[in-house]
């Protein structure tokens, strides 16, 4: 009786304490220009979309958020600095109770240049 | 530019063997591509109520409201309200589109649950818009060549720098994700399917597994209870058909020409409009056979040019677009529109070509001084198209 109350309480458990574990996973990625870079208060806001259905999508950028440049197949780390309007980035982000928060940001080039 | 000509006659010379009905598919589909076509125009066709999903805010009930005439997938009379914020200051993104504050796109409905909660009448337009601009409804016969044509095709006719010193310097607008555009007025557009799936939003306000969250009433989230309908308002398979039906819809095609149109064409290369009207496009490969290597006489390049300030006064910056930049409207099918430019203040094709300004003016100047039987001809040969 004893060990079928055990593996009960396991089975709720564990998944629990193993998901607190786990880095949250990504809740939705973009793909789209930065319209605005603000370093002081680390966020990002990206224009993207679909057809004329347009977004902006505001992302707060965690100070340990990976940032890379991608260069073909080269993948260099750069700072939120390096960030500038017009840039094409895809980003991994999740929801929090004070917004959407970066997980993780690529440069994938200039939109003026194309990306294909 | 023989060779244009030579792909221009062999449709012409198709055409006169079958004459596809204005609004028929594009010849050989299968019997499955012919059945979703017919599904999709029955989708495109449909009056969305908002029990349905229709709104709160929206400029028609349904695709068919605005690109009708004279037949389904046609044009329309209806003009539509695009509004931007030019920052030339701000290098690398010097146009705001909106999207924060509900646009580009600019609604001008909304249904009864909308105004009983805010009591307006239309979206409300930023007070820091630079402009707020005009669009006319343009029809989608062909756009499935359009959309079929290869990047490099049309990245070959740029010379954003007019190394040629033709006074034509055509670029391509990109959308925000860097892919290149070619549709809508300002090309920002990459894909067809992008093109439908974000017009059920923006002009109906119907959601989608494309787009599945409602717009904004201006940067203001939607009043609780304005939004019978649960979200998406359509489906996945919706899509596909309407697709289906935008993309194998056939272009118009040209009317044999008579001995006038014939040397209106000739003069329609002699005064330049085929520096940006290229006449015709060819498809790359394709999964649907009926959009593969084909050529198409669309009378377009995809590009931006810079049509002047005059333009450019009345009209929003898009993209990389400036407000004067425009992508070259394509042709095909002209003889049906009866408005004309990106803002159907043109009633005739005439008065299009006198709008013409920036990187069309030499082709203009060169029309207004032909003789009155050149000018005749040009124009014979545009009611071909």
């Amino acid at each position: 009786m004893h060990r079928v109350t055990w593996l009960s309480l396991a089975s709720f458990v564990v998944p629990v304490l193993l998901a607190a574990q786990q880095p949250t996973a990504p809740h939705d990625s973009v793909r789209g220009a930065i319209r605005a870079v603000d370093t002081r208060a680390r966020t990002l806001e990206v224009t993207t979309g679909v057809g004329l259905a347009l977004r902006v999508v505001r992302l707060q950028v965690p100070a340990a958020v990976p940032i890379t440049d991608q260069k073909g197949a080269q993948s260099a780390p750069i700072n939120l600095t390096a960030l500038k309007p017009g840039d094409v980035i895809r980003v991994s982000f999740g929801s929090r109770p004070t917004g959407f928060v970066a997980y993780t940001i690529e440069r994938l080039g200039r939109m003026e240049a194309g990306v294909p | 530019m023989t060779r244009y000509w030579i792909a221009a006659a062999a449709i012409c010379g198709a055409a006169a063997c079958r004459q596809p009905k204005l609004g028929d598919t594009l010849p050989g589909l299968t019997t499955a591509q012919r059945a979703q076509f017919d599904s999709g125009l029955v989708i495109f066709d449909s009056t969305f109520t908002p029990q349905v999903g229709l709104g709160p805010l929206f400029n028609a009930s349904g695709c068919g409201e605005c690109h009708e005439d004279p037949v389904t997938g046609g044009g329309g009379d209806e003009v539509e309200h695009h509004a931007a914020v030019f920052h030339p200051e701000r290098a690398g993104a010097m146009c705001d589109e909106l999207a924060d504050k509900g646009g580009p796109v600019f609604q001008d409905s909304l249904t009864p649950a909308l105004h009983a909660a805010l009591g307006i009448d239309r979206e409300p337009r930023p007070p820091d818009a630079t402009v707020v601009a005009e669009r006319s409804t343009p029809d989608v016969f062909g756009f499935g060549l359009l959309d079929a044509v290869p990047d490099s095709v049309i990245l070959s006719y740029a010379d954003p720098n007019d190394t040629n010193h033709d006074g034509i310097s055509g670029r391509p607008n990109r959308f925000f994700d860097g892919r290149l555009g070619r549709f809508g007025r300002k090309a920002l557009v990459p894909a067809l399917r992008e093109f439908n799936d974000g017009a059920f939003s923006a002009e109906i306000g119907i959601t989608n597994p494309s787009v599945p969250v409602e717009g904004t009433v201006g940067p203001d989230s939607l009043p609780a209870g304005t939004d019978p309908a649960s979200d998406p308002e359509i489906g996945a398979r919706a899509l596909v058909l309407t697709d289906a039906f935008v993309r194998l819809l056939a272009p118009p095609a040209p009317l044999k020409q008579s001995r006038e149109a014939q040397h209106g064409r000739d003069v329609f290369a002699q005064v330049g409009c085929t520096g940006c009207h290229i006449p015709t496009l060819t498809t790359g490969d394709n999964p649907i056979a009926a959009l593969r290597h084909k050529t198409v006489a669309a009378y377009t390049d995809l590009l931006l040019h810079d049509m002047g300030a005059e333009l450019g006064a009345g009209d929003i910056c898009f993209g990389l677009a400036t407000a004067s930049e425009f992508r070259t409207e394509p042709l095909m099918g002209l003889r049906f529109a009866t408005r004309f430019m990106h803002n159907g203040r043109a009633t005739t094709p005439q008065q299009a070509v006198e709008m013409h300004a920036g990187e069309g003016a030499r082709a203009r100047d060169l029309f207004a001084a032909l003789p009155a039987a050149d000018r005749a001809a040009l124009l014979a040969f545009l009611k071909t198209l």
